[in-house]
C-alpha cells in the first residue's frame, strides 16, 4: 500500500516546522526562590538569613526521554550554620529518563528514596545527608543527591529497581563552629583529658568503581499491600572515628565503612488509618564506647531497626501521625555509649484551613531512652498560587547529651517564603 | 502555705515544661481559631424562636399557600391641597414601582401600588377590571379621577392609600427574606436616585425593612465596639502594672477564651446572633479577670524576693507561688461565673440565649484553663520586669491607700454600713415593682434614623405596616363560596379592627363586596355579601373575564378552600400584643371555629408575640437558676450555706440596683436588657468570692483583731479586684458609646451591676464579717478541706459541659417525602458513555470569598479495567506543587475501600493514603473526594432517589431528581444530607446540582457549562462549584480532552507517580 506512506511524507512535511517549534515548547524553565530567617527564641539572635535560588530546566522528547537538571544557588548572609561559607553553588540534580521497553531508567544525579518512615531512617540509606541545619531542613533540600543508575524493571506484577551508584558522596557534617556542630557523645568520642589529640585526615574510599554502592528493590501491590524487599551493599554514610590512646597522646582516624543491608517495607489502609512499617537489618555498624580500654573505643555490630507508623485520616482537614522507631544492636558492651536497645516515637499533627491555603503542623519527635527531643510547628500559608509564607519554631529538649538534646539552646523561630516562576 | 502539696506538685510539672505549653497554647489558639471564620452569622428575629416551633411553621406553610412575605414598604408623601393625587406625584409612584420590580431580590409580580392595581367598576354588562393607571394619569382631571376610584375602593383606603390622600404606598415583597438588608439599601439607593418634585417626599419601611437592617444596624456597631473594649481593658491593665507583660499575657489569655468561645460555636454549628455581639465583650473582660490576680500575686511575690526576678529557676519559683496562692479563688469563681451562665442556658427559652450562656461558660472555663497553664509557663519562661507599683509587702500606691481607706471607713462602723445597704435595698426594691416588660423592634434604631422616622410618619397616615394574618382554613373545595362562612370572616375583621392598633384588614369577603357592588351599578346598598353560594362563585368568574384571576392569591388559594385575612397594624409591641393577641385566639376559639372552618394566628405579628411573649418568664426563670446554681456552687466551695447565702448579698445588691435604675429610669426589660441579671450574676459574683477567699486566709494567717487582720484584705485582694471590676465596667462603658439603644442600655446595667457587686463586696462582706463572725471564715483544721469539693465540682461541670455539646452535636436532619421514584433517571445517568479511556487536561481555579484566586494546572488521565476505574491527575503547575500526583483504583465492589496514593515531591515518596472520608475536600477545591472520583455518575447504593419535578436550567429542560443518603452514617460519610440533580435527559447529565450539608444547610452549588459533544461523548468542559458555608468556589476548566488515544497501563503504576507523564 503505497499510498499511505505517500501520505504520511506530505503529512510530514507539513507538520515539521510545527515539531520543531514543539521541540522548543518542549522546554521548560521553572524555579523556586526561596527565604528563611531565623532567630534564638529567647535570645532574638539571628540564627540563620538564607536565600536560595533553585533554577529547574526540563526538556522534554516526548514519551521517550527527557533531561532534567536542576541546580541550587544558596546564600546565608547570617554566616552561623556553615561559618566562612556564606555562598554555594551546586548542581543539584541532572538526570537522562527514558524507556527500554517497559522498564524506566533514569542515570544521573538524583534522589531515591526507599521505604516508608518520615523523619526518622531505616531504609532510606542511598542518598547521604547534609546535616548543617541538623534535622531542622526539608529533607528534600538536606539529602545530597548523587550520581547513580536506577532501572525499573516490571517483573509480572512486580517491579525490580536495580541501582549503582559510583559516587563516593557521604554525609555533611557541620563545622564546629557550625550552630549545629555536634556534641553528643553518641556522635563525638569522650576522651581522656590531658593528653594532647592528634587528629588524623579522614580516609574516604575513593575507588570509583570498587567503592560503588549496589542496591536493589523488588516491589509488588498485592491484596491491598504495597510491599517491598530491599537490600544494599554500601558504605555508612558517617564515618567510623576510632582513636588510639598511647602514652604521648590520642590518634582520631575516621574512615568509613561497609555494610550490607537487608529489609522490607509494607503499607496498606484500614478505614481511616494507614498503616506504615519497615524494617532492615545492617551487617556491620560500629559503635562509640567510653571504655578506656578498648582499643579503638569502636563496637562492631549488626544493628536491626523498624519502624511502624499509623496515620490516621478520620477527621476532615486533619492528618495525625504516629510512629514508633527501635533500632536493636546484636551484641552490647560495657561503655556503649548508646543503649542496646533504642526507641523513639514521633508524632505529627496536621491541619488544613481554607481550603488547604493555609497549612498548620507540628511534629514531635522524641527518643524513649533519653528523654530528649525536637518540637517541630510551622503555619504556611499560599497566599498566591506560586507564593507560599510559612512561619515556624522549632524548639529542641532534653539532656545536653542526647542526640536533640544536645541543641537545647538552639531553639528558633523562623519566617520565610517560596516564591515559584 | 503550711504544706507544699499536691498544688504546688502540679505547677512545678506546668512550669517544668514552659516551652511546650507555650506552643502548644499557641497552637490551641490557632486551632480553634481556625474554626471561627465558619462561623455564620444569623442576625434575624426568627432566630429568637426554635425554627420547630408551631408558630413558624405554619407561617411557612402559610407564605407557600398565599406567597406571603413581610414586605419592604415605600411611602410617597405629599401634604400639599391635592395630596398625593396630582399627576407629578402618581408618576414619580409609577417610577418608583417599576425600578423597585427591577430589583433582583423583589419579587416583580408582587409589586403593589396604585400604579399595579386594578379597580374593579360596574358595567352593563356585569363589571369590568381595570389599572387605575389606565389611561396614565397624566392630567389633573386624570389624577382626579383616580382620588374618586380609589375613594369608592374602600379595601385599598389606609392599605394603598392614607385615608386622607396625603399618602400611598408602593409595597414591595421579597424572593428572599435573608437579604432583607441588602435589597433595603438597594431600595434607598433606588430613592436617592430617583428624582422628586418640590411636595413630595419618599420614606422607606416595613416590617421586611425593619428586621433585616436592624440585625446588620446592631451588628456593625457592635463590631466597632468590642475591639474598642479590648482596647480600653488593655488601657486598665497598663494603670494596673505599669509593665510589658501585664499589659500583654492577660491579652494572650483573652485571644485563647475568645478562640475557643467562638471556635466551638462554630465547630458545633451554632449561629452568631445579634445578642452574641455582647458575648465577646463580656469573656474579655472575664478573661483578663483571673490574670490580673495572678499577675498582682506575680508582682507582690516579686516585690518580696527581688532577687528571683533574674534567673529563670527564680521565676520559676515566684510563678509556683503565685499559682499556689492564686489557683483556688481563681478556679472558685470560674465555677460560680459557670455556674451563673448554666443559669442562663437552661432558663431561657430563646436559641441566642441559650446559646449565650452555654458559651459564655465555655468561655469562662477556656480562661481558667489559660490562666493555670499558660500563665505560669509564660512567666517562668520570660523575663518579666518588676512593676514599680508594688513595693514592700504591699502596695501603698493611691488605688490600694484608697480601697484600705475605704475598708477602714466599712469597717470603724459595720452597723451604719449594713443601715445603708438595707436602705439602698429597700430603694431597689421599690424601683423593681416599676420595671416594665416592654419591647418593639423599631425602638432598637436611634430615633434620628431614617428607618425610624419612615416607620413612624408611615405608620401615622396609613393603617400600619405590621401585619397579622388570620388564615382561615376548610375542608372541601369552593367552602368559600359559602355566604355562612363568608359572614363568619366578616365578623371575624369587625371583632379584630375593634381594637385601636388594628387600623384595617383586607380579605377576600371585601373584594366579593366590592364585585356585588359593582355588578348592581355601584350602588353602595350592595356593598355586602350575596345571600347565594352561585352568586358568588359567579363574581369570580365574571372577574376573570376581564381581570387577572391572579389577582387574589394573596387572599384566597386555587381551590377557594383557604383564605387569608391580613390586618394591619401601625404598632405592635409587646405591651400590645400581650393584650390583644390571646383576646383575637380566644375569640376564634370560642366564637369562630367549627368543625367546618377553623382560624389559625399568622404572620409577622403573631411570631414575633411567639417569642416576645417568653422575655418575662425567659428573665424570671434565668435569674432564678442563676441564683441558685451560684449559691449552690458558692455554697459547695466554702462548705457552708450560710458562705453560699453571704456571697449572693453583693450579688442581690446589684440586681436591685439595676432593677432601681431600670424602673426609675423608663428603661424596658426587653430581649437585650433581660439577660443582664444572669449576667450581672456570673459576672458578680467573683467579687463575693475573692473577698471572702481572702478574708478567711487572712483571719486564719494573720493575729490581732478583726479589723488588724482583715486589713490586707484592701490593698492586696481589693486593689485587684479594683482592676478587674475597673476592666469589666470600662468594657461595658464603652457599649454606651454605641449607636443602638439596647446596647447602650444593656453596657451601662451591667456596669452598674458590677460597680454595685464590687462596692459591696469591699464593704458589706467584711461588715458582716465582722458583726455575725461566721464559722466558715473562722480557721479550722479544715482550711483546705474544700480542695475536694472544688474538684468535684468542677469534674461535674466539665462532666455536664461535654454530654452538653454532646447533644447539639446529635441535631436531626429533616424528612422530606418521595413523590416519585428516581432511579430510572440516575440509572440512565450511570449508564451514559463516558468513554473507556480519556486524557485531558484540567485547570483548577480555587477562589476564596475575597475573590483571591489559586490556579493549579494538571493533566489528568482515566481508564477503565472491566467496572474498575483508575484515574491519575499529575500538577504541573505552579512550581510549588508541581510534580504533585494522585492516583486512585476505584473498586465496583461498594464494599471494597478505593486505593489511594499520593506523590509529593518534597518528600520524593509516594505515599499511600485512606479513602474511607469520601466527603473530605479534595486536594483544596470544593469537591469531594467522591465528586471526583465519580465524575458526572451517582453512586447507586448511597442514596434513595426520587424525582420531584422539572425545572428549566439554562433554557434546557431538566429532571429535579433528588437523593436523600440511605442511612445517617452514609450522610456522615459524604457530607450530604440532601442533593438535588437536575439532569438534561437529552445528556443525562447533570447541569445544575445543589448539595445541603448533614445539618441540612445549603452547601454547595455545581454548576456544569460549555457542554460539548466531543468525539461522540458529551463533556461539560466548565465546572464551578460554590461552597455556600465557606464562600470559597471552584472552578474546573478541561481542554485536550481525548477519549480516543489509549491510555496506557503504565500510567496508572505508582513508578509513574514519581516519574511524571
Amino acid at each position: 500500500m503505497p499510498k499511505p506512506h505517500l501520505a504520511i511524507l506530505i503529512l510530514s512535511a507539513i507538520v515539521a516546522p510545527q515539531s520543531a517549534a514543539g521541540f522548543f515548547e518542549k522546554v521548560e524553565f521553572s524555579g523556586i526562590f526561596e527565604s528563611e530567617l531565623a532567630a534564638g527564641i529567647v535570645s532574638g539572635n539571628a540564627r540563620k538569613a538564607e536565600f536560595t535560588l533553585i533554577p529547574e530546566l526540563v526538556v522534554n522528547f516526548g514519551r521517550i526521554s527527557d533531561i532534567t537538571v536542576i541546580a541550587r544557588l544558596r546564600s546565608e548572609l547570617a554566616d552561623k550554620l556553615e561559618p566562612g561559607k556564606t555562598i554555594d553553588i551546586e548542581l543539584r540534580e541532572a538526570f537522562v529518563d527514558t524507556e527500554i521497553g517497559a522498564a524506566y531508567l533514569r542515570a544521573g544525579k538524583q534522589q531515591v528514596v526507599w521505604g516508608q518512615a518520615d523523619g526518622l531512617k531505616v531504609l532510606d540509606v542511598l542518598n547521604p545527608q547534609s546535616f548543617r541545619e541538623f534535622i531542622l531542613d526539608d529533607f528534600d533540600d538536606s539529602r545530597i543527591p548523587l550520581w547513580m543508575l536506577n532501572a525499573e524493571i516490571p517483573l509480572g506484577g512486580t517491579l525490580l529497581q536495580l541501582l549503582w551508584i559510583p559516587d563516593n558522596t557521604y554525609d555533611d557534617i557541620p563545622p564546629a563552629d557550625g550552630t549545629f556542630a555536634f556534641s553528643s557523645p553518641r556522635i563525638i568520642p569522650r576522651l581522656p583529658a590531658g593528653l594532647p589529640v592528634e587528629v588524623a585526615p579522614i580516609d574516604r574510599p575513593d575507588r570509583t568503581i570498587k567503592d560503588s554502592d549496589v542496591g536493589a528493590k523488588l516491589s509488588a501491590f498485592v491484596g491491598g499491600w504495597d510491599l517491598s524487599l530491599n537490600y544494599a551493599y554500601h558504605y555508612f554514610d558517617r564515618p567510623v572515628v576510632r582513636r588510639t590512646i598511647s602514652p604521648t597522646g590520642i590518634t582520631l582516624r575516621r574512615n568509613y565503612e561497609r555494610t550490607h543491608i537487608v529489609g522490607g517495607s509494607l503499607s496498606n489502609v484500614f478505614g481511616d488509618f494507614t498503616v506504615r512499617g519497615e524494617a532492615a537489618y545492617s551487617s556491620d555498624r560500629f559503635f562509640l564506647t567510653d571504655r578506656l580500654e578498648d582499643a579503638d573505643g569502636v563496637i562492631r555490630a549488626g544493628e536491626f531497626s523498624y519502624v511502624l507508623g499509623l496515620d490516621y485520616l478520620g477527621w476532615r482537614d486533619w492528618f495525625v501521625s504516629a510512629q514508633i522507631f527501635q533500632s536493636v544492636l546484636t551484641e552490647t558492651r560495657p561503655g556503649l555509649v548508646r543503649d542496646r536497645i533504642d526507641t523513639s516515637a514521633t508524632l505529627l499533627i496536621r491541619r488544613d484551613f481554607l481550603n488547604e491555603s493555609l497549612q498548620a503542623e507540628a511534629l514531635l519527635i522524641q527518643n524513649v531512652n533519653q528523654g530528649d527531643g525536637v518540637l517541630q510547628a510551622a503555619i504556611q500559608y499560599e497566599w498566591r498560587s506560586n507564593l507560599q509564607l510559612k512561619i515556624g519554631a522549632d524548639v529542641f529538649f532534653g539532656k545536653s547529651t542526647g542526640l536533640f538534646g544536645q541543641f537545647n539552646d538552639r531553639d528558633r523561630v523562623s519566617i520565610g517564603f517560596e516564591l515559584g516562576f | 502555705m503550711s504544706k507544699p502539696d499536691t498544688r504546688t506538685k502540679f505547677f512545678e510539672v506546668v512550669t517544668n515544661w514552659p516551652k511546650t505549653i507555650l506552643v502548644l497554647s499557641v497552637l490551641i489558639i490557632i486551632s480553634l481559631g481556625s474554626f471561627v471564620p465558619r462561623l455564620h452569622k444569623d442576625t434575624s428575629s426568627d432566630a429568637f424562636i426554635a425554627p420547630d416551633d408551631p408558630v413558624v411553621l405554619y407561617r411557612d406553610h402559610v407564605r407557600e399557600i398565599f406567597g406571603l412575605e413581610d414586605p419592604i414598604v415605600i411611602a410617597v408623601i405629599n401634604d400639599g391641597p391635592e395630596g398625593i393625587f396630582n399627576p407629578d406625584t402618581l408618576a414619580l409612584v409609577d417610577t418608583l414601582t417599576q425600578s423597585i420590580a427591577g430589583l433582583a431580590n423583589v419579587d416583580p409580580d408582587r409589586v403593589t401600588s396604585l400604579a399595579t392595581e386594578s379597580n374593579i367598576v360596574g358595567t352593563d354588562e356585569g363589571m369590568e377590571v381595570s389599572d387605575f393607571f389606565d389611561p396614565y394619569p397624566a392630567t389633573q382631571a386624570r389624577a382626579d379621577e383616580v382620588r374618586a376610584a380609589v375613594a369608592d375602593f374602600p379595601l385599598y383606603q389606609g392599605a394603598l392609600v392614607a385615608r386622607d390622600g396625603s399618602a400611598t404606598l408602593v409595597v414591595a415583597e421579597l424572593l428572599n427574606q435573608d437579604a432583607a438588608q441588602d435589597t433595603y439599601e438597594e431600595i434607598l439607593a433606588v430613592v436617592a436616585a430617583t428624582p422628586t418634585t418640590a411636595g413630595n417626599e419618599i420614606h422607606v419601611a416595613g416590617e421586611g425593612a425593619i428586621s433585616g437592617y436592624l440585625a446588620t444596624y446592631i451588628d456593625r456597631d457592635a463590631t466597632r465596639l468590642n475591639p474598642l473594649a479590648a482596647v480600653v481593658i488593655t488601657f486598665v491593665l497598663i494603670i494596673a502594672f505599669r509593665t510589658f507583660a501585664g499589659a500583654m499575657l492577660p491579652n494572650i489569655i483573652v485571644l485563647g477564651t475568645l478562640a475557643a468561645t467562638f471556635g466551638s460555636m462554630a465547630a458545633f454549628g451554632v449561629s452568631f446572633y445579634v445578642i452574641t455581639n455582647g458575648l465577646a465583650t463580656i469573656l474579655i473582660g472575664i478573661a483578663v479577670a483571673d490574670s490580673i490576680h495572678i499577675m498582682s500575686q506575680v508582682y507582690e511575690e516579686q516585690a518580696r524576693d527581688p532577687v528571683l526576678v533574674s534567673s529563670r529557676q527564680g521565676r520559676r519559683e515566684i510563678a509556683i507561688r503565685a499559682m499556689a496562692r492564686m489557683w483556688k479563688p481563681i478556679t472558685l469563681t470560674t465555677i460560680t461565673t459557670i455556674a451563673g451562665f448554666v443559669g442562663l442556658w437552661l432558663g431561657a427559652a430563646m436559641p441566642p440565649m441559650k446559646f449565650f450562656g452555654l458559651f459564655a461558660a465555655v468561655g469562662v472555663a477556656a480562661a481558667w484553663v489559660y490562666s493555670i497553664f499558660f500563665l505560669p509557663a509564660a512567666l517562668t519562661l520570660f523575663p518579666i520586669k518588676a512593676s514599680r507599683l508594688f513595693r514592700g509587702a504591699n502596695i501603698n500606691d493611691r488605688y490600694g491607700a484608697a480601697l484600705r481607706r475605704l475598708g477602714e471607713i466599712a469597717l470603724r462602723k459595720p452597723g451604719v454600713t449594713l443601715a445603708i445597704a438595707a436602705f439602698i435595698a429597700l430603694a431597689g426594691v421599690a424601683g423593681t415593682s416599676r420595671v416594665i416588660v416592654q419591647e418593639a423592634q423599631i425602638e432598637n434604631f436611634q430615633t434620628d434614623e431614617p428607618i425610624y422616622i419612615a416607620d413612624k410618619e408611615i405608620n401615622r397616615r396609613m393603617d400600619g405596616t405590621k401585619f397579622l394574618d388570620i388564615v382561615v382554613e376548610t375542608d372541601e373545595i369552593e367552602a368559600l363560596f359559602r355566604p355562612d362562612h363568608l359572614r363568619r370572616i366578616e365578623a371575624l375583621q369587625a371583632y379584630v379592627e375593634q381594637f385601636p392598633a388594628v387600623r384595617g384588614s383586607t380579605s377576600v369577603v371585601d373584594y366579593i363586596k366590592q364585585m356585588h357592588k359593582a355588578v348592581n351599578e355601584n350602588q353602595d346598598e350592595f356593598y355586602s355579601i350575596p345571600e347565594d353560594e352561585f352568586l358568588v362563585a359567579q363574581l369570580f368568574l365574571l372577574y376573570s373575564a376581564s381581570g387577572n384571576p391572579d389577582d387574589f392569591e394573596e387572599e384566597i388559594d386555587t381551590d377557594y378552600s383557604q383564605a387569608n385575612v391580613r390586618f394591619n397594624l401601625n404598632v405592635a409591641d409587646y405591651r400590645l400584643l400581650t393584650e390583644i393577641i390571646p383576646a383575637i385566639q380566644n375569640y376564634v376559639d370560642t366564637e369562630f371555629n367549627t368543625d367546618e372552618i377553623r382560624a389559625n394566628l399568622s404572620g409577622r405579628v403573631a411570631v414575633n408575640y411567639a417569642w416576645l411573649k417568653t422575655i418575662g418568664d425567659n428573665h424570671i426563670r434565668s435569674l432564678l437558676l442563676a441564683l441558685v446554681f451560684v449559691w449552690l456552687a458558692a455554697a459547695a466551695i466554702f462548705r457552708s450555706i450560710l458562705a453560699g447565702t453571704l456571697s449572693l448579698i453583693p450579688v442581690g445588691m446589684a440586681l436591685l440596683l439595676v432593677y432601681a435604675v431600670m424602673g426609675f429610669g423608663g428603661i424596658w426589660l426587653g430581649v437585650g436588657t433581660s439577660m443582664f441579671a444572669a449576667i450581672a450574676i456570673g459576672l458578680g459574683i467573683d467579687f463575693s468570692i475573692h473577698t471572702l477567699d481572702r478574708m478567711k486566709e487572712l483571719l486564719a494567717t494573720r493575729t490581732g483583731s478583726f479589723d488588724e487582720r482583715v486589713a490586707d484584705l484592701f490593698p492586696s485582694t481589693g486593689r485587684a479586684l479594683f482592676f478587674n471590676f475597673a476592666a469589666l465596667a470600662l468594657g461595658f462603658l464603652v457599649l454606651t458609646s454605641s449607636e443602638v439603644p439596647p446596647l447602650i442600655r444593656f453596657g451601662m446595667l451591667v456596669a452598674v451591676a458590677v460597680s454595685t457587686s464590687f462596692a459591696a463586696s469591699m464593704t458589706i462582706l467584711p461588715a458582716i464579717g465582722k458583726i455575725l463572725r461566721p464559722a466558715f471564715l473562722f480557721p479550722r483544721d479544715t482550711v483546705s478541706a474544700s480542695t475536694p469539693s472544688t474538684v468535684a465540682s468542677a469534674g461535674s461541670v466539665a462532666a455536664l459541659l461535654v454530654i452538653i455539646s454532646m447533644l447539639f452535636m446529635s441535631f436531626a436532619k429533616a424528612d422530606i417525602a418521595d413523590l416519585l421514584s428516581g432511579d430510572e433517571v440516575i440509572d440512565r445517568v450511570n449508564a451514559r458513555d463516558d468513554g473507556e479511556q480519556v486524557s485531558r487536561a484540567l485547570k483548577m481555579e480555587l477562589v476564596d470569598r475575597r475573590g483571591k484566586s489559586r490556579i493549579r494546572e494538571t493533566v489528568g488521565y482515566r481508564r477503565y479495567y472491566g467496572a474498575e476505574k483508575r484515574t491519575v491527575l499529575f500538577y504541573v503547575s505552579p512550581t510549588n506543587v508541581k510534580g504533585t500526583a494522585f492516583l486512585t483504583y476505584d473498586y465496583p465492589d461498594a464494599q471494597t475501600d478505593d486505593d489511594q496514593w499520593l506523590y509529593l515531591p518534597a518528600l520524593r515518596k509516594v505515599r499511600r493514603i485512606s479513602a474511607a472520608d469520601r466527603g473530605d475536600y479534595f486536594l483544596g477545591t470544593d469537591l469531594s473526594y467522591e465528586d471526583i472520583k465519580k465524575e458526572s455518575r451517582i453512586s447507586r447504593e448511597d442514596y434513595v432517589f426520587s424525582t420531584i419535578n422539572t425545572e428549566e436550567i439554562d433554557g434546557h429542560l431538566t429532571y429535579v431528581v433528588e437523593g436523600i443518603p440511605v442511612d445517617d452514617a452514609t450522610a456522615e460519610e459524604l457530607g450530604y444530607s440532601r442533593v438535588l440533580w437536575r439532569i438534561d435527559p437529552n445528556m443525562w447529565m447533570s447541569r445544575l446540582t445543589e448539595m445541603w450539608d448533614i445539618n441540612g444547610n445549603r452547601l454547595k452549588t455545581v454548576r456544569n457549562n460549555d457542554f460539548e459533544k466531543i468525539q461522540g461523548i458529551w463533556t461539560a468542559l466548565r465546572l464551578t462549584t460554590v461552597n455556600h458555608k465557606s464562600g470559597h468556589s471552584t472552578i474546573f476548566t478541561f481542554s485536550d480532552v481525548d477519549y480516543r488515544t489509549p491510555v496506557d497501563d503504565s500510567m496508572f503504576e505508582q513508578r509513574t507517580l514519581r516519574r511524571g507523564p
